[in-house]
């Protein structure tokens, strides 16, 4: 840095230049956040959505991907401007029922959904010939060695290489040669058969994408990230870059899907069975580009789940919580870390552990939990003494209300169908 | 007041709350403690036991006194919420909250000057332990009959106290006095505007170091920094900025009003003030400036102007100038004056026309005789003297190879316009490692 050629004048940075420098200093919570969303069971939700219905509903990842924007924004800004994350809020303006029954709902369905990134990392790794009984506890060794080993800035460089796979997505789309044509018709024009299969994969598409654990995430990692006010503006690029990025991968599946298996009639349940099922259809690249995204998928929301948790208990509680604090100053978050973890671990290698119960009933719970998460946001969102000047418009709030309206209806039929089909 | 026999960390307690026991330590106190978070939503009865509502919230007024007294309650009467002057409550404990009066005042409360509501400011909103030096949630809060009002003498930041007011009906009123804390010990931040201050918690605060008040700002969550930065004297908040990181200083910054944010870079270091300057965009650093007397922003203004990778841009513009007419004895005067200054290691000798002649060390002074002119001790070894323009590898060089501990920066006349001392450069060579593992070592490893 001491070697200037023109001592006398600044050294000559063009604005462009300063501007990308900031944004890149900005980016992660929207990018990161969203695209742990396109996990292991996002992934299976787009192959069966694209293998069952093809094209059609492709409009429905569409609305899924405007709701994620809208709050992952909100998240995003209510973390930077009131600098405390989700579940600390709620229990300071619901009150510590409210604030402790969000968090221990989130810790259960956390666990679930846990259990259900290591299943994908299971099946993934099956593909390749491994055990789970190597790849899981590597994986949990690789997630918490990196979390308890590095500073905030390491962490969230090794969180952006593995966002680098989903491309392999992207590839795998290319391969199937899909027919884009009718690609576009299914994103613009909003047709389903109204059958019980079609509202549940509809629900489901929605509910894998806007995740409570992904909202409570992208709060707590802006607050970690000590962004200010002054970053907003970049932030909001890095939402939408980082929300619109998952839909577009989940666009790619669900065409790979659309444009093989569902033309060959090929149903399927899994996102590891999908990729099985590409090998005949779209190639041996097509089957592995796929299996290594899911890997991937599993590793960034298999780092982001605890994360989101070990955030929110010492939110809730009000203790320090920082991936820049050691172990020692931060005990109650590194355990919280390492017991979701392990206990997920454990589920998912205990023989004859009743995964099946487990992954819906986590799922049930991310449904029933999304309502009132969104509708705290919202109630914080008009709160003048928390937001100050960023107090929600008229406008947004008329927005965050229609959203949290069909989620709400969406939610009611899910449930419905799940709980009576 | 009798002085408690002080004994382990209770006395290190004692000793930043200030002289005064703690009036939990009196019986009839502790035996008289209503929980405020058991006691909302109960319902609240007038003279004749007739229900008139449910209590919303506890009022308090805040000032000097280190045990805020309550001004009133707030009543849920219908669908109203009316403010219920403390005058006329005859009892409150936890089982049940009663009136001395028929009459009540229906008008809707709205919120006034210099008061705080507990539950929605306080309660379970982030407090500052000052005997802890950490940032907490508050779990609850007690109020007690003290010198004839009823006031908030306690907190209690346990987490088992947090998980009992989940559970339903009696069990979550329950007073749990072992884990309350007196009232004097923890600094409340409840709002930008009124803050629960007590003289007894800023005393507690005054005797922090800068560094772990640092420590607590970076904690805190955007309002309550503002709060906390109220409570301290602008000397050692200004102290405590210092050693803040940079990007929290900056975010700090952008939440303070300017004046505040003027008053208190003025009193950093001319060169840490300039640093922090020059990060903020061009709009609120001008707006913070004018709120500056004229002669420091200028100052800072020309500073910030300067290339940060030149002696210019890193230098400290805090010199202690003398004549070389004056006598060492004055010479010690501005020294003394001027102790908290980390340039006060000596001063700097300039002749009639302001250019510079010696940098004279303080032990030099101590040993001349104080009567005697400057001008006396004016000799070798002669300081380095570079120009504001000098880049910052030359900058090292002089200091490897004249192995002093500063550098004084000339302007093109020879006058001394500032000093690089050696902490200077490290500020200045610090950033250009900020991405490597070898900076971020000390946090997480």
């Amino acid at each position: 840095m001491a070697d200037t050629k023109t001592p006398n004048k600044k050294a000559p940075i063009s604005p462009k230049k300063i501007r990308i420098a900031a944004l890149l200093a900005v980016m992660g919570p929207g990018l990161i956040a969203g695209l742990s969303d396109d996990d292991p069971a996002g992934i299976t939700t787009y192959s069966v959505l694209g293998a069952k219905y093809g094209y059609q509903m492709l409009w429905v990842l569409v609305a899924s991907t405007i709701a994620l924007i809208v709050f992952q924004d909100l998240g995003a800004r209510i973390g930077v401007v009131t600098r405390q994350g989700m579940i600390g809020l709620v229990r300071q303006k619901y009150g510590a029922r409210s604030g402790t029954l969000s968090a221990s709902a989130l810790i259960v369905a956390n666990i679930g959904t846990m259990t259900a990134e290591f299943a994908g990392i299971a099946a993934a790794g099956q593909l390749f010939g491994f055990s789970k009984y190597v790849t899981v506890p590597v994986a949990a060794v690789l997630v918490s060695f990196l979390v308890l080993r590095g500073s905030f800035s390491r962490v969230e460089k090794v969180f952006f290489l593995v966002s680098g796979v989903f491309f392999t997505y992207v590839i795998a789309g290319f391969l199937a040669h899909p027919d884009w044509g009718k690609a576009f018709h299914g994103v613009v024009t909003p047709t389903m058969p109204f059958t019980h299969d079609a509202i549940y994969i509809a629900t489901a598409t929605l509910g894998t994408t806007l995740a409570p654990w992904g909202l409570a995430f992208i709060q707590s990692y802006a607050v970690d990230k000590r962004l200010s006010r002054d970053d907003l503006k970049l932030l909001r690029v890095d939402v939408w870059t980082g929300s619109l990025l998952t839909g577009v991968i989940g666009f790619f599946v669900i065409v790979t899907c659309a444009a093989t298996l569902n033309k060959q009639g090929i149903t399927i349940d899994d996102a590891s069975k999908a990729a099985q099922a590409l090998k005949p259809l779209a190639g041996n690249l097509a089957k592995d580009l796929f299996a290594v995204g899911l890997i991937g998928a599993a590793l960034l929301a298999a780092s982001i789940l605890p994360l989101s948790t070990a955030y929110s208990v010492s939110d809730l509680t009000g203790r320090p919580a920082a991936l820049d604090d050691s172990p020692r100053e931060a005990p109650l978050f590194y355990a919280t870390f390492g017991s979701i973890t392990l206990l997920s671990a454990i589920l998912i290698l205990i023989p004859g552990a009743p995964l099946i119960t487990i992954l819906v009933v986590s799922q049930i719970l991310n449904a029933v939990l999304l309502l009132p998460l969104l509708i705290y946001m919202y109630g914080i969102s008009k709160d003048k003494r928390l937001m100050g000047e960023f107090v929600a418009s008229k406008m947004m709030r008329a927005i965050y209300a229609i959203i949290i309206g069909v989620v709400a209806i969406a939610i009611g039929c899910m449930l419905w169908f799940t709980i009576f089909k | 007041m009798k002085k408690a026999p002080a004994t382990g960390i209770n006395s290190v307690a004692k000793r930043l709350v200030g002289r005064r026991d703690s009036v939990l330590e009196r019986k009839n106190i502790r035996d008289s403690l209503v929980s405020v978070a058991g006691s909302i939503g109960r319902p609240v009865s007038d003279l004749e036991g007739r229900n008139i509502g449910k209590l919303v919230d506890v009022v308090v007024r805040h000032g000097e006194a280190t045990y805020p007294p309550v001004s009133g309650i707030i009543v849920k009467v219908g669908q109203r919420k009316s403010f219920i002057d403390a005058k006329t409550i005859s009892r409150f404990s936890h089982d049940e909250i009663r009136l001395s009066s028929t009459k009540i005042n229906l008008q809707e409360y709205e919120r006034r000057e210099g008061e705080s509501l507990l539950d929605a400011d306080v309660l379970d909103h982030q407090i500052v332990d000052v005997n802890g030096l950490r940032v907490v949630r508050s779990s609850d809060l007690y109020l007690a009959p003290l010198d004839r009002e009823i006031r908030v003498v306690g907190v209690d930041i346990s987490f088992r106290s947090f998980i009992r007011r989940i559970f339903p009906g009696a069990v979550s009123r329950r007073p749990t006095p072992e884990h309350v804390i007196d009232w004097a010990s923890v600094a409340s931040l409840a709002d930008g505007s009124g803050v629960v201050r007590s003289t007894e918690s800023r005393a507690a605060l005054s005797q922090l170091r800068p560094a772990d008040i640092a420590d607590l700002i970076e904690d805190l969550s955007g309002r309550e920094q503002g709060a906390l930065i109220e409570l301290l004297d602008p000397e050692l908040a200004a102290d405590a900025l210092e050693e803040m990181e940079d990007d929290d200083l900056l975010g700090l910054l952008r939440g303070l009003p300017s004046d505040r944010a003027a008053q208190l870079i003025a009193r950093m270091e001319p060169d840490e003030s300039a640093e922090i300057l020059r990060d903020l965009d061009d709009d609120h650093r001008e707006s913070i400036l004018n709120e500056m007397d004229l002669p420091i922003a200028n100052q800072l203004r020309k500073l910030v102007s300067f290339d940060e990778t030149l002696a210019g841009g890193i230098m400290t513009t805090h010199l202690l100038i003398t004549r070389e007419n004056d006598t060492v004895a004055s010479a010690l005067k501005l020294l003394v004056e001027n102790r908290e200054r980390d340039v006060s290691d000596g001063v700097v000798v300039v002749d009639a026309k302001g250019r510079l002649l010696d940098h004279i060390q303080i032990v030099e002074l101590v040993s001349a005789k104080s009567s005697a002119e400057l001008s006396t001790l004016i000799g070798p070894p002669y300081p380095t003297a570079i120009s504001e323009n000098t880049r910052l590898k030359e900058v090292i060089e002089e200091f490897t190879n004249n192995r002093g501990s500063s550098v004084i920066v000339v302007d093109e006349k020879n006058k001394p316009v500032g000093r690089i001392l050696a902490d200077d450069l490290v500020d200045a060579l610090a950033p250009a490692n900020e991405n490597s593992s070898f900076a971020q070592g000390g946090g997480a490893f």
